[in-house]
């Protein structure tokens, strides 16, 4: 048997450890799929696979055990997909009868988001998508998350661009009964950015992270929800060496801000990679160029405005695996 | 033009004598003519008001003694004589004094709740022939806590007068109590069952304290075969307004502000918070 | 005496009712809702009749048109004491039929509770006048038939949108200008005689009984004690005073009042600690019982009106209008 590797998986399939088999990888941006393409996704496993998918970390699916030989049929079965989940949306794909064209830059995932969850600051899906629409297709490998809120239950703190929403609440000190149930949440669940001043509320606004708690707490309406902003956190990653938490890049920035730094970031990436490796993860590379540089070219054409807060440097967790790590002995 | 209610007029303060250690005795100078058990609401503005028994009045006075427990009470223990006080009022319903004529009239007390029964004893210390017989029973935390000590002295020239302390303090004498009272260790309610009642048909009860202290207090009346209608007890609640507006007095259909604060147990004993 | 007009008109009307009054209505306040991207009916004033909601039932009450959530009594600077002014203005409200019975409600307390009426009540009630918005239908979370409020006689004029007309019934026309702008035409007003839900309204409850029934300890477990209940509510009048010293000059300052809630922590804490109803099915039960017991004893009707605005913003779904009608079926002993 003879297959191209790279191209295979390029096209989004995969090599595995059944040496006749491969594994088919579908990419749902912003993890909501329409259910007039589960019937498809089903034909594929059944007809061609074992009958079974996989759901992915990346809320896509994967449809494991079709053998190398159906894939250009699968792929010309797939084009009512694509056409709906990426072509539809914006996203560039000339051929979209022969399957994915690249899965380097991987799915785009969100959250829920304002389509049911009463947390969320705004639609998750619909900037997922209209990220998708700028980084896809595209090779280097890249994960981009979106979630609704600083809950962040999607952990974009483990992507490369993660996107969390905050939203500017609004005080009308008429409206305040001086209840404090916003003060008493927002000490309780996130940041006590909130104080009674003459029996009304003061916001330290460098302590508010745009949860929108005093929002959803307030019996009156006195908090409203005033523009929606974005955080976005960078460089977090899973991975052997040095797994880590992102750290914050921007605050308070606006969604056109956002959608410029991903398409900074493939400016970026392509300028400083190094081709030796065989895919140098972005992170690293970041890690290689420092923080200025990288800086320097992700705001490249980028207005901040006059909310944004730009991080003046970056604050990573993580552990170090290639450092000595010492155990108790037991 | 209607009255603006809310606003409150200037009082001078004429006097002020220390009583315990937290609660201080204010003179100001006043021309209203308060029935016994009425109150004020006394203004310290920019800090706010609370409402405070009139615990005495006379020609062009009246009197409150107040226990600095908050932020009013301790903004009004930092004035002098010759400083201000606001006030508005009086309000509530007062105790029916004259139904106590000619009766045995047993007064009992716990802890501040003696301040707003002071005027009525003061006014039977000065016309004692309108009782039968006057008993005063008066119950504190420690013996730092004992209020009016003179007057106690003064009252138990005519009535008999006993003050009983929950507990000794950590001086662990009883000597602040004026020795012409009876002084006791124990809760008020130890008092009630060696009370003499020569004549229960004539006796009326005056109980004013904390909500506990009344509601066990009047059990045991009670017990001595006393009827509730001839008890009465005065209340305590959170009150903004003293007008019947704002609503933070208001017990069942009742409002402390406006139908008490003194109750006859009768209706006092319906009242479920 | 009824007038139709068109928007055109309606809106000529408002323009120089406006001159001399401030016109509210339930609008549609975009982006006001708690969650994002979400609206919420609320009262603004309105210049244009096609800003007027009609099709919902507004989230908050119109009570706050005339009884503001903040109000400033007076203002000290040393001794002195000065008054808050408001503007000599009329006050015309868009409101429902359970909304003026409300008003009515309002009233009691307000004016007739206690010796005198509350001046700073009185200084804007007094400015008020009522525009019904006519019910063709029930809301869902409407009982305003069961408390008996689901019409009124009250009102200057009624208003109801018709087939591109706007149909008014005018009992008190306002400086003549609804004659002026409006052209005559058969007009009464609608109510609704029905709701989706009727509730059994307990007749004479006691007390005794109530505060030891064991649902209170079920909505004590359910209920939060955010007070939405009573901010909502068209006929809650409780308030609170509060001083205030300003930061850049401690000498001056003002007396305010805001609105209170009988559910929130801290209405009935005195010095020293001391609370009454410390538990949420305490509160519950108080609260039930103002409603539909204790404001009857006091002034011969019920407190509530059944707007349903207390069902539909409770964030623990605790419905009123089931409780009363618990209430009402454990009394007829009918509860299966
Ligand atoms: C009819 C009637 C008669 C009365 N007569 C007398 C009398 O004769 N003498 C007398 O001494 N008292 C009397 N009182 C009690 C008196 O009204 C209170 O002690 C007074 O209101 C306390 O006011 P304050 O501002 O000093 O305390 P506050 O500071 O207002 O304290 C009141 C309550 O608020 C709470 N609180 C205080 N500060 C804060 C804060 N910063 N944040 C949150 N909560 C707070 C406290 O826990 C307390 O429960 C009477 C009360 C009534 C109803
Ligand atoms: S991240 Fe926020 S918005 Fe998204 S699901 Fe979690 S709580 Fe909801
Ligand atoms: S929750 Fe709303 S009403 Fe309560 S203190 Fe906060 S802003 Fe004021
Ligand atoms: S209690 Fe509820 S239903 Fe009744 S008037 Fe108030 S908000 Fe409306
Ligand atoms: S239900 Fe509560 S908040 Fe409403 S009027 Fe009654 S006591 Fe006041
Ligand atoms: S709205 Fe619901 S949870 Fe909130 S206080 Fe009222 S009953 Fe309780
Ligand atoms: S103190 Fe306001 S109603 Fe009684």
């Amino acid at each position: 048997m003879t297959i191209n590797t790279k191209r295979v998986m390029k096209n989004a399939w995969r090599i595995t450890r059944d040496r006749n088999l491969t594994c088919l990888r579908i990419r749902v941006p912003g993890g909501y799929l329409p259910v007039k393409l589960l019937p498809l996704i089903q034909e594929i496993a059944e007809r061609f696979g074992n009958g079974a998918v996989h759901i992915t970390t990346r809320q896509g699916f994967e449809i494991p055990g079709i053998a190398f030989e159906h894939m250009t049929e699968i792929n010309a079965l797939l084009t009512p997909l694509i056409e709906e989940l990426e072509v539809k949306i914006g996203v560039t794909i000339d051929q979209p009868d022969q399957g994915y064209p690249s899965a380097g830059t991987r799915n785009v995932v969100a959250c829920i988001g304002n389509k049911v969850c009463t947390n969320a600051v705004f639609d998750t899906t619909a900037l997922a998508k209209d990220i998708e629409k700028i980084i896809y297709p595209n090779n280097p490998h890249v994960k981009i998350a979106v979630t609704g809120c600083p809950n962040d239950c999607v952990k974009v703190h483990m992507h490369d661009i993660g996107i969390l929403g905050q939203v500017e609440p609004l005080y009308d000190a008429q409206r305040c009964i001086g209840c404090q149930a916003c003060i008493n949440n927002c000490h309780k669940v996130s940041t006590g950015a909130l104080t009674l001043v003459n029996y009304k509320v003061k916001r330290d606004a460098s302590r508010c992270i745009g949860c929108g708690e005093c929002v959803l707490k307030c019996p009156t309406a006195a908090w409203t929800r005033g523009g929606k902003y974005y955080r976005v956190v960078i460089m977090g990653r899973t991975g052997k060496k040095n797994p880590r938490v992102a750290a914050t890049f921007l605050e308070w920035a606006e969604r056109e801000v956002v959608l410029k730094l991903c398409a900074n970031l493939y400016v970026y990436i392509d300028k400083h990679i190094d081709r030796s490796l065989p895919k140098e993860h972005v992170g690293y590379i970041v890690d290689r160029t420092g923080y200025p540089i990288f800086k320097e070219e992700m705001l490249k054409n980028v207005d901040l405005g006059s909310k944004a807060q730009l991080a003046s440097i970056l604050n990573f967790a993580g552990p170090m695996y290639d450092n000595h790590v010492s155990f108790l002995n037991t | 033009m209607v009255n603006n209610n809310y606003l409150p007029f200037k009082a001078k303060i004429l006097d002020k004598y220390q009583q315990t250690e937290l609660d201080w005795t204010y003179r100001l100078e006043c021309q209203i003519k308060p029935i016994f058990g009425q109150f004020m609401e006394v203004s310290l503005p920019g800090v706010g008001e609370c409402p405070i028994s009139i615990s005495d009045f006379g020609e062009g006075y009246i009197e409150m003694t107040i226990r600095t427990v908050g932020q009013v009470t301790e903004g009004i223990e930092k004035l002098n004589p010759e400083d201000y006080l606001y006030l508005r009022g009086p309000y509530g319903i007062g105790f029916p004094i004259e139904s106590f004529y000619n009766k045995h009239l047993i007064i009992a007390t716990g802890g501040t709740g003696l301040a707003p029964v002071k005027s009525i004893i003061n006014y039977f210390y000065a016309h004692p022939e309108l009782l039968k017989q006057c008993d005063i029973l008066t119950g504190f935390k420690t013996p730092s806590d004992v209020l009016f000590t003179s007057d106690l002295d003064k009252w138990s020239q005519l009535f008999r007068v006993e003050v009983t302390v929950d507990k000794l303090d950590e001086f662990g004498n009883l000597e602040v109590i004026p020795n012409s009272c009876s002084r006791k260790t124990g809760l008020i309610t130890s008092l009630i069952p060696e009370v003499q009642l020569p004549s229960l048909e004539d006796v009326r009860v005056v109980i004013v304290g904390p909500p506990i202290m009344m509601r066990y207090t009047a059990q045991e009346f009670l017990c001595r075969g006393l009827k509730q209608e001839n008890i009465w007890v005065s209340f305590e609640r959170k009150m903004s307004c003293g007008l019947g507006k704002c609503g933070h007095c208001k017990i069942d259909e009742t409002y402390v502000c406006l139908e008490g604060p003194v109750f006859n147990f009768t209706k006092a004993q319906t009242l479920l918070d | 005496m009824g007038y139709k007009y068109t928007a055109a008109a309606f809106n000529q009307l408002l323009e120089n009712l406006r001159k001399k009054h401030r016109v509210y209505a339930p609008i549609l306040l975009k982006g006001k809702g708690k969650f994002s991207d979400a609206d919420l009916v609320g009262y603004d004033e309105i210049a244009r009749v096609e800003e007027v909601v009609f099709n919902q039932k507004s989230y908050f009450s119109p009570k706050e048109t005339f009884y503001p959530i903040t109000q400033t009594l007076f203002y000290f600077a040393g001794d002195e004491f000065k008054e808050s002014v408001v503007d000599e203005k009329g006050i015309i409200v868009f409101l429902r039929a359970c909304d003026i019975q409300a008003v009515e409600r309002l009233d009691k307390i307000m004016l007739e509770n206690g010796l005198s009426p509350d001046y700073y009540y009185e200084r804007l009630r007094k400015h008020l006048k009522f525009i019904v918005m006519d019910c063709q239908e029930s809301f869902d979370s409407c009982f305003c038939v069961s408390m008996g409020t689901n019409t009124t006689k009250n009102y200057s004029a009624s208003v109801r949108y018709e087939n591109g007309l706007y149909l008014s019934d005018v009992k008190i026309d306002i400086d003549g200008l609804f004659a002026l702008y409006g052209e005559q035409f058969e007009v009464s007003p609608q109510f609704v005689e029905t709701n989706k839900q009727m509730v059994q309204v307990p007749q004479n409850l006691n007390l005794e009984s109530v505060a030891i029934n064991p649902i209170w300890e079920e909505y004590g477990a359910r209920c939060i004690a955010c007070g939405r209940c009573t901010v909502v509510c068209p006929s809650c009048s409780c308030y609170t005073m509060q001083d205030i010293f300003y930061e850049d000059n401690p000498k001056c300052g003002e007396r305010r009042r805001v609105w209170a809630s009988c559910h929130i922590d801290g209405f009935t804490d005195m010095a020293g600690g001391h609370s009454f109803r410390r538990t949420n099915g305490e509160r519950m039960r108080f609260k039930v019982m103002h409603k539909i017991n204790d404001f009857k004893q006091r002034f011969g009707v019920h407190m509530c009106v059944g707007c349903g605005r207390c069902d539909n913003a409770c964030p623990e779904y605790i419905s009123l209008a089931h409780c009363i009608d618990r209430l009402g079926k454990e009394e007829v002993g009918n509860c299966g």
